[in-house]
């Protein structure tokens, strides 16, 4: 029975092969005629699509013949870290999505002040309001620094006919 | 060399006109500030940093980031002595000696030789640069497409196979960077490449995204996900922070020796400062007298690497200046500043806009400068920025992360690709691959097409071309032997236990 931690690098490894299959796919699709230098657009991606798989095969390698190389420990404890936390993950992940989601719709302050308050829970707070309220001001600030004196273009908001 | 003189007399004249110096102060101020936050490194730094320079002519926005990098650093190893977290690689061997010194409420006299110990390498080392750069300008003059592609080779294979644990994830980390690096239209037919019809990606992969995406939004997660429970302690800054007498006679001969060890790692494509910074730990704990000392707070052991921390960094301006080739992630997104202003760094940089070549060169001497006299007596504010709690700074260093991708082309695209590339920073720190191999093929593999396409243009398609030109055959075969000799040695001792 092989470990855990053997089966994702694994996973990992023939990840690394399918993106080098995948580069491989578009190079075909690419023209290949090139001027002077005899090579096109499609030499580079070629190339490195190769070089892909072979370090995906490298990878599969050492992954089955007694793992990768030089590894930090697998226990998170030996790391000086907790276990993994999918809630934290989760909480960044949807802060991020959340304000991509919105930020051409609310703008860029208020979906900046729902990143902030997100990623402020994924970190274990747990006064949403504080955090959404520090969150609000740090966008304002941002948002008229960078409107006024930089003129950065950030979005007002489709809502407040932005 | 007077005519190097000259030149470097009106660098100074530009870079000392008060609105650039003044750039060169907001730089310092700016770059300590960010780069005190844990988990920021200088890489990081200047990449969040580099929208407030849109406005600036191209000479105060190159001060400013000389201000910024030098700040960045200060910033990164107050952080490694008072919170034991180091911002990056390079001062890992900072925190061995410097947070066993704060444990034993010596932190003052730790930042203090830190502090010096930089501005002693740092001003070695740019003195060192003034006098290498015109020699290495000469040189590179007589290059061709086939020797820089050569070097831009040596350059991917000896980061791939130098940093992190093995080649294999180093090399594995340059793919990701090269295949991101062919995302959009080829400068040279117009053709476009796996942009998949989006707009946004028509113009290429910004480095800066990549390196936000990679550094920040996948630290954060992986903070998060990882440590963002576990208790800290931040050391208290308590008593003198001069050093004494002794400290001074312990910390000069480790400032200069460190000096001797980063200045030539910093120059060659050796991966940035992990190596230098280590070996001169390494000198530092054999050459001391006190050796019982270290593992308890030797200020030895913190003077060494600080000195070679810096002037590793500021070796890295040589080749990154002279020949346009970044040697660390850093220099990569250094160079992306550069190309933002329309500025190729290079041979022909130092004969059509020496005034900006040598203005830099003037401002690194004059960022020393600023970053003793404000930091040392301002150490207090910046400590106060560690206090944030948790929670609040990772937000807040994720609205501007966000604010600096989004800015690029107003679009929620670039957001979506930035939190891809926090996914892959992600995956990557859990799988112990190293980061910095990717950014460097992302800036470097466009310009090594380039240079490779040209070369074959000169020579109508003749591929023997890189082989009968002498320099760049006997580079192109270092760099072949780099990621070849290891691997062999390691399979031929595999065979010899079987």
């Amino acid at each position: 029975m092989r470990s855990r931690r053997s089966r994702q690098e694994t996973a990992f490894a023939f990840a690394v092969v399918a993106l080098g299959v995948g580069l491989a796919i578009g190079t075909a699709l690419l023209p290949s005629e090139g001027g002077y230098s005899g090579i096109g657009p499609s030499f580079m991606p070629a190339m490195v699509s190769a070089g892909t798989i072979i370090v995906g095969a490298w990878l599969a390698f050492e992954a089955l013949t007694g793992g990768w190389r030089n590894r930090s420990p697998e226990d998170p404890a030996a790391r000086g870290e907790h276990a993994f936390l999918p809630a934290a993950f989760a909480w960044v992940s949807a802060g991020l999505l959340a304000q991509m989601a919105l930020i051409g719709l609310a703008g860029f302050v208020l979906s900046s002040a729902l990143l902030f308050a997100c990623v402020a829970r994924g970190f274990g707070s747990r006064r949403a309001l504080r955090d959404a309220a520090i969150g609000l001001a740090l966008a304002l600030v941002v948002y008229f620094f960078f409107t006024r004196a930089l003129s950065v273009n950030l979005p007002a908001g489709r809502l407040f006919g932005g | 060399m007077a005519e190097t003189l000259a030149a470097l007399a009106h660098g100074f004249g530009v870079a000392l006109a008060p609105i650039n110096l003044l750039w060169g102060f907001v730089g310092v101020t700016l770059g300590t500030a960010v780069g005190v936050l844990p988990g920021v490194g200088p890489a990081l730094t200047i990449a969040m940093l580099l929208p407030l320079t849109t406005k600036l002519e191209p000479v105060g926005a190159m001060i400013m980031f000389a201000g910024i990098y030098y700040g960045a650093m200060f910033g990164g190893s107050t952080t490694s002595i008072l919170l034991n977290t180091p911002g990056e690689s390079a001062t890992i061997a900072t925190t061995l000696e410097g947070n066993q010194m704060a444990k034993r409420g010596r932190a003052g006299p730790a930042l203090a030789t830190s502090a010096i110990g930089s501005f002693v390498a740092g001003t070695l080392a740019t003195v060192a640069l003034t006098l290498l750069a015109p020699q290495i300008v000469e040189l590179a003059l007589m290059f061709g497409p086939a020797e820089y592609f050569a070097l831009m080779v040596l350059a991917f294979t000896t980061v791939a196979a130098v940093l992190g644990g093995s080649a294999a994830r180093g090399l594995t980390s340059l793919s990701f960077g090269l295949a991101l690096g062919l995302v959009g239209i080829d400068g040279q037919t117009g053709q476009a490449r796996f942009a998949f019809g989006v707009p946004e990606l028509l113009d290429g992969i910004d480095v800066v995204v990549l390196a936000v995406g990679l550094f920040a939004v996948g630290e954060t997660l992986y903070m998060a996900a990882y440590t963002s429970r576990m208790p800290e302690t931040l050391e208290k800054l308590a008593g003198s922070i001069w050093m004494s007498k002794r400290d001074w006679a312990r910390s000069w001969k480790p400032w200069l020796r460190g000096t001797a060890i980063g200045f030539p790692f910093g120059t060659i494509p050796a991966g940035g400062a992990e190596i230098p910074t280590f070996l001169s730990y390494a000198t530092e704990r054999r050459l001391a007298r006190e050796r019982d000392e270290f593992g308890k707070g030797a200020i030895e052991g913190v003077a060494g690497p600080e000195a070679a921390n810096n002037a590793s960094s500021t070796g890295a301006l040589v080749p990154l200046l002279t020949l346009g080739i970044p040697t660390s992630a850093t220099a990569a997104i250094i160079l992306s500043a550069f190309q933002q202003y329309g500025i190729s760094p290079g041979p022909l940089l130092f004969q059509m806009q020496s005034d900006l070549v040598w203005g830099l060169i003037a401002s690194l001497y004059i960022g020393n400068v600023i970053l003793l006299i404000l930091n040392l007596p301002l150490i207090g504010m910046w400590v106060k920025l560690l206090t944030i709690p948790r929670p609040l700074l990772y937000a807040g260093i994720l609205v501007f992360a966000t604010l600096g991708a989004y800015s690029l082309h107003q679009s929620a695209v670039d957001l979506a690709i930035l939190y891809a590339f926090g996914l892959l920073g992600f995956a990557m720190r859990s799988f112990d691959i190293p980061v910095a191999p990717a950014i460097i093929g992302l800036i470097l593999g466009p310009l090594a097409e380039v240079q490779f396409r040209r070369a074959l243009a000169i020579s109508e398609g003749d591929p023997t071309v890189f082989f009968r030109q002498p320099i760049a055959a006997t580079v192109l075969a270092v760099a072949a032997a780099v990621v070849v000799v290891p691997f062999v040695l390691g399979l031929a001792r595999r065979l010899k236990r079987a």
